[in-house]
């Protein structure tokens, strides 16, 4: 369970340019809700995915995952409870170790790293099966450095790595938007497929509607820096990209009048 | 034919020395490469770590201390001037070689302040390679034994160490920091340990070079990074740094190589001063190669020139 209690982040404070990223932003999302953020640029979005992660720390305003509180705890302890894929490929892998070694860093991930030997045959085998899933060949290159892989085997890589070991609250952060139309479609059914088996918290960022529409079971709109509708149940059920492309309008032409 | 065969003679007869002189700066070659290539975190530490650990030493030695203990003292001395240059970068977002420079420099100062002055003699004194059996001491093969020995040891533990959970995770830690700490690595901790690690072993260095040549010397670093720099290279080019394997061992066998060379061109009749020169030539040429294999002469673009 996700819950955002009224998040407040301001950039360049007190400045000319000070930008208010997140305006009492509060949000809930049940245990294996899934939930997908649309949004024009800069309504928050990635604000709010950064601050969920610790990558920003908040203003005022609290985060709670699972009913813990985690506002003050700092990325890599957050990692224990959540997992993260980022719209950039090159961010969620480390290009220079190898596909097996990645696997291994995900699966320590929750827990304590200990000074005994890394890879083993289990955890091998184990990623072996867990990689192969994605019908990408991915198994049988785990000893291949990830710079040699495509971008959409390692966004695919990215995701194997997130899911694994079943975090308490999955990201995903427009992490098919760098792909070409068929990867992307391959890494989504691949996501879809691992949130439903593993019954996942999560909350995907998405320029997509059609994935909007299609996908997880609420809608939350972000506009400058709050939640500006949410769509849920039968209205979710319901709902078209022409709908939701409708909301993006009513909100430019209050911005047309706002100018 | 006489020159080359002088040349050869006296080449010959100084190899079982200089050998053991690149054994014991193979430390340093390595406290270069650990933070360079392990923590993409490039460091000058070593500049000023190495005379720490020698003057610290000289001073442990003069007092009577035993030499096993005076290494240690380097070590753990070396390992927080390390630390310190890791915490400047990591705290004030200061750029690597920056905080390297800052340390270096203040570490000068510190040595002299330990020693009192600017050099100390400690001929006489007990060395670790006077424990050496069946070898005279003050000879080469008891240097060679002792630092040898000691690099094996440091190769095997460092080349395990890299393979367990924690090693994986501080080699991350270079890879790819963003994602290191999504994956709950504590960033600062790999960092900071690695980078005292690195300066640990340069000290240690400094402190078996003090025992083996018989004093100290606040100016003994002089000129040390970038023989361990070349030495470094060479030892890539030769071995490889594909594998955690192959990069352990570039700073062992770069270190042999380069000392060797050194001794011949001097062998060969290269001014002493010109050497710096040659050096610097060399490292500039390694670091150039695969900038000039890629774009033919012209300068790379903006976007390709990394920090």
């Amino acid at each position: 369970m996700l819950e955002i209690r009224s998040a407040r982040k301001v950039f360049y404070k007190g400045q000319a340019d000070e930008k208010v990223a997140l305006d009492g932003l509060s949000l809930s999302l049940a245990t294996g809700e899934f939930g997908i953020v649309i949004g024009s640029n800069g309504a928050g979005k990635s604000s709010m995915l950064n601050a969920i992660s610790g990558a920003l720390v908040l203003d005022s305003g609290k985060i709670l995952i699972n009913g813990a509180d985690v506002t003050a705890m700092p990325v890599h302890k957050r990692a224990t409870r959540l997992a993260r894929v980022f719209q950039d490929p090159m961010r969620g892998t480390a290009a220079s170790m190898t596909v097996a070694e990645n696997m291994l860093l995900a699966d320590l991930r929750s827990q304590k790293r200990t000074l005994r030997q890394g890879l083993n045959a289990t955890r091998l085998a184990s990623y072996r099966e867990r990689l192969s899933i994605l019908g990408l060949g991915l198994e049988n290159r785990l000893d291949t450095r990830v710079h040699l892989l495509s971008g959409g085997q390692r966004q695919s890589l990215s995701l194997i790595m997130a899911v694994g070991g079943s975090p308490d609250l999955l990201l995903l952060d427009e992490h098919t938007a760098a792909l070409d139309p068929r990867t992307a479609e391959i890494v989504m059914q691949a996501t879809v497929r691992a949130v439903n088996a593993l019954k996942l918290t999560t909350l995907m960022v998405t320029h997509n509607m059609q994935h909007a529409v299609d996908y997880g079971s609420r809608v939350i709109m972000l506009d400058a820096g709050r939640v500006l509708l949410e769509i849920t149940g039968e209205e979710k059920a319901r709902v078209t990209v022409l709908d939701l492309i409708g909301h993006f309008s009513v909100k430019t032409d209050r911005m047309l009048l706002a100018s | 034919m006489g020159f080359v065969q002088d040349v050869l003679t006296s080449f010959v007869a100084i190899i079982p020395v200089t050998l053991a002189q690149s054994l014991i700066l193979a430390f340093v070659v390595l406290g270069i490469m650990i933070p360079f290539r392990m923590l993409n975190f490039p460091d000058l530490t070593s500049e000023g770590a190495f005379p720490l650990g020698g003057c610290v030493c000289g001073v442990l030695l003069a007092a009577g201390a035993s030499p096993l203990v005076a290494i240690m003292v380097a070590f753990a001395v070396g390992f927080a001037a390390g630390c310190c240059t890791a915490f400047i970068h990591l705290r004030f977002r200061i750029h690597t070689l920056l905080a390297g420079i800052l340390m270096m420099t203040m570490l000068y100062s510190i040595n002299l302040r330990i020693m009192g002055k600017s050099n100390l003699s400690v001929f006489g004194s007990p060395a670790v390679f006077d424990w050496v059996p069946f070898t005279r001491p003050g000879f080469p093969a008891s240097k060679i034994a002792v630092a040898g020995l000691l690099a094996l040891v440091v190769f095997l533990a460092l080349y395990m160490f890299f393979r367990t959970e924690k090693g994986t995770a501080v080699r991350a830690v270079g890879a790819n920091p963003d994602m290191a700490e999504a994956q709950g690595i504590n960033v600062w901790a790999a960092t900071i340990g690695g980078v005292g690690l690195a300066s640990a072993f340069s000290a240690s260095s400094g402190a078996l070079m003090v025992q083996s040549q018989g004093f100290a010397d606040v100016n003994m670093g002089l000129g040390i990074l970038i023989n361990g720099l070349a030495a470094l290279m060479i030892g890539e080019a030769v071995v490889g740094k594909q594998t955690v394997w192959r990069q352990l061992l570039a700073p062992f066998a770069g270190a042999i190589i380069y000392y060797q060379l050194v001794s011949f061109c001097l062998a060969a009749g290269m001014p002493p001063p010109d050497l710096k020169l040659a050096t610097g030539l060399f490292v500039l040429a390694m670091l150039a190669l695969p900038s000039l294999k890629r774009s033919r002469g012209s300068a790379p673009a903006r976007e390709a020139i990394r920090e």
